[in-house]
C-alpha cells in the first residue's frame, strides 16, 4: 500500500470516526502538560482556549449573514461585569461569572432589535458604531470603570486557580462546554434555521417563526458567551482595560473566523489557536511579523478562502487521483 | 455666540472638511462601483503624504508640480493591489473586506519598515499668517481649503462632463447593462480605483502637511470617511461632500462650545440614529 | 639548566591556565521590555539603545566579575505593543521560558503594571518607569522606578515657573483620553494649584484627534496664559504648540513630561520657538557626553533624550550585582536598596518613596527645564526635584 492510499484512506476514515478524534483530541488536550512542563506554553494554551469561545460565539452571528464588529464591545462588557462584581461588591465568583453572560446578552437583547434590522455593509458599519461607543464609555465613565487605566488585581476565581497550569484545566473544562453548548444550537433545528435564514431570509419567512425576534435572541446568546470569554480571560490576565476591547480585538476574533473557515465550527476554533499562537511564533522578527500577519490575511482571502479547513481538507484529498 | 468665537470655527469646519471629503470620495466611488469596502484606503492617503515627502526632497521642482505628481503616483501605486488584491475579489463582500484589512496592515508596517515609526512634519510651503481684521488665518490651510476644492471641483467635472466619466456612472449604475452596451468593465474598475486612491494621496498629502505624516495615520481619515459616507450614502459623491461639510462643522462648533467627548457622543449618536432610519444617508439610494 | 626548563614550562602553563580563566565568560542573560511597535516605538528603541550602549561598555571591560566569574551581559528584549496584556506575555515569556532573574523596562505605565504583575511575585527584580502612581506599592518588592514620576518633579516645575513668570495665573491643560493623560492631569492640576496658578480649563480629547483648533479656541477663551502639554505624545505635543501660536496664541507653552523636544522642533517647525520641556539630557555634563559618545559609535541620528535613563538604570543594575557579588535575587536587591551615595550619570543614587507609596524604591534624580530657541535645544534651567 503507497502512502497515498494510506493518506486517502486516512481521510476517509476521518469523515466516518468523528467522534474517535474527537477524543483524540480530547486525550491531547488533558495530558500534554504532563509531559511539558513550561509555564508558558501553559500560558499560551490558556489564551487560546478562552478565545475559542469568543470565535465561536462570532461565528453564530456569522451564520446567521451578519458581520458584527463590535463582538469584543460585549466581551468588555462580560469582563467588567465580572471585574466589578468581584473587586467593588465582593461576589464570589461563580454569581460573578454568570452576571458575565447575562450583562452582554441583556444588552444584545435591547440593541439587537435596532442593529438587526440591517443588513450588508451598514449591520458592519453600525456594529463599529456601537463598538466605539462602549470603548468610550468604558474610557469616560471613571467612577465605574476606572478610567483609561482600568481594574487591577482581580482575583483568581479560587485559590487553587493561581497556577497557570491549574488554570488551563479550568479554562479547557469552561471552553469545552461552551464549544459543546453552541455545537448543539447549530446542530439542531435552531441551527438549521440559523442556515436557512442566511440563505434567504424570504423563505425562512414563510415558515413562520419571526425573523428578527429569531435573530436578536441568537445574537443574544452569542453576545453572552464572548461575555464569560471576557470574564474568564479577566480573572486570567488579573486586570481589564479599555484597550483591550478595541475594534482591533473584535476584528482580531473574526479573522480567526475568516482564517480558519467559516464553513463550520471548527473554522473558528482553529483560528482561534492559530491566530493566538502566531505572535509567538513570530517574536523574532517583530516588524516583519505585522506584515506576514497582512500578508497572511491577503492570501487566505485569494487563495484558500475556506480557510485553515479547507487548506486540511485539500491535503487529504490529494491521495485521490 | 460671538462673532470672535463663530469665525474660527467655520474656517477651522471648513479646513477639517476639505481634506475629510477628499479621502471619503475615493472611499464612497469604490463602494458605489464596486462594492467593495476598502478598508485600506487611509493607508493610501497616508502613502500620498510619503510620496510628497520624497518628492520635496528629490527633485527641485515647485510645489504645485510635486502636489499633484504625489497624488498621481498613488493612483499608479495602487493599480498593482487593484488587479492582485481586489479584483478577484469583486462580488464577494466579506473577503474582499478582510483581504482589504490584510492590506492596510501591509502597507502600514511596511511604511513602518522602510521609513521608521516616528512622525515627521513636511516643512509647510506656507509659514504664514493671514490677517484680516482680528482675524489671523493660516495661509497653509487657506492653500489646502483652495486645493481641495479645486479637486473636487475638477472631479465632478470629470465625472459629469468626460466620456469616461460617463462610463463609470453607467457601471455604477447597472454593471451588466455597461457590458452589453461595450463598455470595459475591467478598464472602470482600473480607473475608478485609480481616482479614489489619488484623491486619497492628494489628501493624505495635505493632511500631512499640516499636521503630521506618520505610517499609521491613515487610521483617522478612514474613520472620518466611514462616517461621511454613513451620513451621506454609501455610493454617492454628492453625499460625501455634504456628509463631509456637516461632519466638519457640527466636530467644529461642538468641540469648541462642549468640548470633545461631546462632539464624538454626539456624532456618533447621529450615526446610530442615521443607520436605523435611514441607512442609506442623506442622499443615497435605498437598496432594493 | 634543568630548573630553567621547568620554570618556563611552570610559568607557561600558569599562562595558559590564567588567559583560560579569564578568557571564559558565561553569558548572564538581562530581559528587557519596551514598545517596538505601534506608536510607543520611539520609546522601546530608547530603551533598547541605552541599555545596549552600556553593556557594550560593560562588557567591553570584561564583564560583570561576580564570585570570581567573569560574565558577559546579553540582553533579551520583547515587545509589550504599549498594553498591559503585552507587559504581561513578554514579562511571562521571560521569567518562565528565558529564566531571566532582572529585567530592565518598559517604559509606559500600562505594560509596567502588566509587568510588575508578573515579576514582583515571581521573585524577578524588575527596574521600570512609568508615571502611574500605582507602580510602586508596599508590594513592589522586587521592582524598582528609575525615573522620577510626575508627583515628583511637577510640584518643582511648577514653583520654578512661579518665579520665572509672575505674571501668569491662568493656567490650560490638554490632556489624551488614555491612562496616562487621566493619571496626569490631576496632578498638574494639584502642582499648579499648590503654587498659586489658577487651572482655567483641563480637558482631553480622544486619542486620533489632530486638529485642536476647537479645543484651543475654548481654552484661548476662559483666558489661559500657559499652555500644560504633559501627557501627550510629542506628535500632539508638536501639532498643539503649532496650531496654538497659528490662532493667535501669545502665552507660555511647556511640556511637564515627555521629554519630545526632538519631534516637537520637526513638527512645529518655526512655531516650537520659545517651548518649554522638562528634561533629563544634559549635554554640557561630561558623564552625558561620555554616554553620547558611546551612542554614536553603535547608531546615526541624535540621541533619544530617554535612552540616557535606561543606558543610566543598566549601570545601576551593574553595580548592584558588582555589591552583592552574588545572582541571588535577594542579595542582589538588597545590594540596590543599599546603593545610596554611588555616583550615576544623574548624580549619587538616591532612593525615596517611603511616605508616598510606602516603599523606598523611587530612584530621585534633578533634571533641567530646556527650550527650544532658533530650532534648537537649549538649557534652560537646571532643578531639584522633590514633592
Amino acid at each position: 500500500m503507497g502512502l497515498r492510499a494510506l493518506v486517502e484512506s486516512a481521510g476517509a476514515g476521518l469523515r466516518r470516526r468523528r467522534w474517535l478524534w474527537l477524543g483524540v483530541l480530547g486525550a491531547l488536550l488533558v495530558a500534554w502538560p504532563i509531559f511539558i512542563h513550561e509555564v508558558f506554553f501553559a500560558y499560551i494554551a490558556t489564551l487560546m482556549l478562552l478565545y475559542t469561545i469568543g470565535a465561536a460565539s462570532l461565528h453564530l452571528v456569522l451564520r446567521t449573514g451578519h458581520l458584527s464588529l463590535c463582538h469584543a464591545a460585549f466581551m468588555g462588557l462580560g469582563g467588567y461585569t465580572s471585574a466589578l462584581l468581584t473587586t467593588r461588591l465582593g461576589w464570589p465568583f461563580a454569581l460573578a461569572f454568570l452576571a458575565s453572560g447575562l450583562v452582554p446578552a441583556a444588552v444584545a437583547l435591547v440593541v439587537g432589535p435596532i442593529l438587526l434590522r440591517l443588513r450588508g455593509v451598514y449591520f458592519v458599519l453600525i456594529t463599529f458604531t456601537l463598538g466605539e461607543i462602549v470603548r468610550l464609555v468604558l474610557n469616560e465613565w471613571k467612577s465605574l470603570t476606572g478610567g483609561a487605566d482600568g481594574i487591577f488585581r482581580i482575583p483568581p476565581p479560587s485559590p487553587l486557580l493561581v497556577d497557570k497550569r491549574a488554570y488551563y484545566y479550568f479554562a479547557l473544562a469552561m471552553a469545552a462546554i461552551c464549544v459543546g453548548v453552541i455545537a448543539r444550537i447549530l446542530s439542531s433545528q435552531t441551527g438549521r434555521y440559523i442556515d436557512s435564514i442566511r440563505e434567504s431570509e424570504r423563505l425562512a419567512q414563510s415558515s413562520g417563526v419571526p425573523i428578527l425576534r429569531f435573530k436578536v435572541m441568537i445574537f443574544a446568546i452569542a453576545c453572552g458567551f464572548v461575555g464569560f470569554q471576557g470574564s474568564l480571560l479577566a480573572h486570567f490576565i488579573t486586570f481589564v482595560a479599555p484597550g483591550s476591547y478595541t475594534f482591533s480585538e473584535s476584528l482580531n476574533l473574526l479573522v480567526m473566523n475568516v482564517i480558519g473557515g467559516m464553513g463550520g465550527l471548527a473554522g473558528p476554533l482553529i483560528g482561534a489557536a492559530f491566530l493566538t499562537a502566531l505572535p509567538e511564533f513570530l517574536r523574532g522578527w517583530v516588524e516583519l511579523q505585522r506584515v506576514l500577519y497582512g500578508v497572511v490575511l491577503v492570501l487566505v482571502m485569494l487563495f484558500v478562502p475556506g480557510g485553515l479547513i479547507e487548506i486540511g481538507r485539500r491535503l487529504l484529498s490529494t491521495g485521490r487521483s | 455666540m460671538s462673532v470672535d468665537l463663530l469665525v474660527p470655527i467655520f474656517f477651522n469646519g471648513m479646513s477639517l472638511s476639505a481634506i475629510y471629503i477628499l479621502v471619503a470620495l475615493g472611499f464612497t466611488l469604490v463602494f458605489g462601483i464596486m462594492r467593495v469596502v476598502n478598508f485600506a484606503h487611509g493607508e493610501f492617503a497616508m502613502m500620498g503624504g510619503f510620496w510628497l515627502l520624497f518628492l520635496l526632497n528629490w527633485l527641485p521642482l515647485t510645489y504645485w508640480v510635486v502636489l499633484p505628481l504625489a497624488a498621481v503616483l498613488v493612483g499608479v501605486s495602487s493599480l498593482l493591489p487593484e488587479q492582485f488584491v481586489f479584483r478577484p475579489l469583486y462580488g464577494q463582500e466579506l473577503p474582499s473586506m478582510i483581504a482589504a484589512l490584510g492590506l492596510s496592515v501591509v502597507l502600514a508596517e511596511g511604511a513602518v519598515i522602510v521609513f521608521g515609526v516616528h512622525e515627521r512634519n513636511i516643512p509647510s510651503t506656507f509659514q504664514g499668517l493671514f490677517q484680516v481684521g482680528r482675524f489671523t488665518f493660516p495661509e497653509d490651510r487657506l492653500v489646502v481649503m483652495a486645493i481641495a476644492l479645486a479637486a473636487l471641483a475638477a472631479f465632478w467635472a470629470f465625472v459629469r462632463f468626460t466620456r469616461i466619466g460617463l462610463a463609470l456612472r453607467t457601471v455604477a449604475q447597472d454593471r451588466e447593462i455597461a457590458e452589453a452596451q461595450g463598455i470595459d468593465t475591467r478598464a472602470t474598475y482600473r480607473i475608478t480605483f485609480f481616482l479614489a486612491t489619488m484623491m486619497a494621496g492628494l489628501g493624505g498629502a495635505l493632511f500631512a502637511q499640516i499636521y503630521a505624516l506618520s505610517p499609521y495615520m491613515g487610521s483617522v481619515p478612514l474613520m472620518k470617511a466611514f462616517i461621511i459616507v454613513i451620513i451621506g450614502g454609501l455610493g454617492s459623491v454628492p453625499g460625501a461632500a455634504l456628509g463631509g461639510v456637516l461632519l466638519g462643522m457640527s466636530e467644529s462648533f461642538l468641540a469648541t462650545y462642549f468640548g470633545a467627548s461631546v462632539a464624538e457622543f454626539t456624532s456618533f449618536g447621529a450615526i446610530i440614529l442615521l443607520l436605523v432610519l435611514r441607512p442609506w444617508g442623506l442622499l443615497g439610494t435605498p437598496e432594493g | 639548566m634543568r630548573r630553567l626548563i621547568l620554570t618556563v614550562y611552570v610559568s607557561a602553563a600558569l599562562a595558559v591556565l590564567l588567559g583560560a580563566a579569564t578568557g571564559w565568560s558565561e553569558e548572564l542573560k538581562i530581559g528587557a521590555v519596551g514598545t517596538l511597535s505601534g506608536g510607543g516605538t520611539e520609546w522601546g528603541l530608547a530603551l533598547q539603545r541605552g541599555v545596549t550602549v552600556a553593556f557594550d561598555e560593560i562588557n567591553a571591560a570584561g564583564g560583570v566579575k561576580i564570585g570570581g566569574k567573569a560574565y558577559t551581559l546579553k540582553m533579551i528584549m520583547y515587545d509589550d505593543a504599549y498594553t498591559a496584556q503585552g507587559g504581561t506575555t513578554a514579562a511571562t515569556r521571560l521569567v518562565n521560558v528565558d529564566n531571566v532573574k532582572f529585567i530592565l523596562g518598559p517604559i509606559g505605565s500600562p505594560p509596567a503594571l502588566g509587568v510588575v504583575a508578573v515579576t514582583n511575585p515571581a521573585k524577578v527584580i524588575a527596574l521600570t518607569n512609568g508615571y502611574s502612581p500605582k507602580i510602586l506599592t508596599p508590594e513592589s518588592k522586587y521592582s524598582f522606578r528609575m525615573q522620577i514620576p510626575t508627583d515628583y518633579f511637577a510640584p518643582a516645575v511648577a514653583r520654578w515657573l512661579r518665579q520665572t513668570y509672575p505674571k501668569v495665573v491662568k493656567v490650560g491643560i490638554i490632556s489624551p483620553n488614555d491612562a496616562v493623560g487621566q493619571t496626569l492631569a490631576p496632578l498638574h492640576v494639584e502642582a499648579y494649584n499648590a503654587s498659586k496658578f489658577d487651572v482655567v480649563f483641563d480637558e482631553k480629547y480622544d486619542r486620533g484627534l489632530k486638529d485642536f483648533g476647537p479645543l484651543l479656541t475654548r481654552m484661548m477663551a476662559r483666558g489661559a496664559q500657559l499652555l500644560e502639554l504633559d501627557g501627550n505624545a510629542p506628535g500632539e505635543a508638536g501639532l498643539m504648540t503649532k496650531q496654538a501660536r497659528q490662532l493667535g496664541f501669545k502665552g507660555v507653552i511647556i511640556q511637564t513630561g515627555g521629554p519630545g523636544l526632538e519631534e516637537i522642533i520637526r513638527v512645529a517647525g518655526p512655531f516650537a520657538e520659545g517651548f518649554l520641556s522638562y528634561d533629563l539630557f544634559d549635554p554640557t555634563d561630561p558623564g552625558v557626553q561620555g554616554y553620547v559618545k558611546g551612542y554614536h559609535a553603535k547608531y546615526t541620528g541624535p540621541v533619544p533624550g530617554l535612552s540616557v535613563v535606561w543606558f543610566n538604570a543598566a549601570r545601576v543594575l551593574h553595580e548592584a550585582l558588582k555589591k552583592a557579588n552574588s545572582l541571588d535575587v535577594d542579595k542582589v536587591r538588597d545590594a540596590l536598596e543599599n546603593l545610596g551615595g554611588t555616583p550615576t550619570i544623574f548624580g549619587p543614587v538616591r532612593w525615596t518613596g517611603k511616605e508616598r507609596y510606602g516603599i523606598n524604591h523611587q530612584l530621585l534624580h534633578s533634571f533641567l527645564i530646556s527650550e527650544i530657541k532658533d530650532g534648537k535645544v537649549t538649557l534652560k534651567a537646571r532643578v531639584e526635584a522633590g514633592p
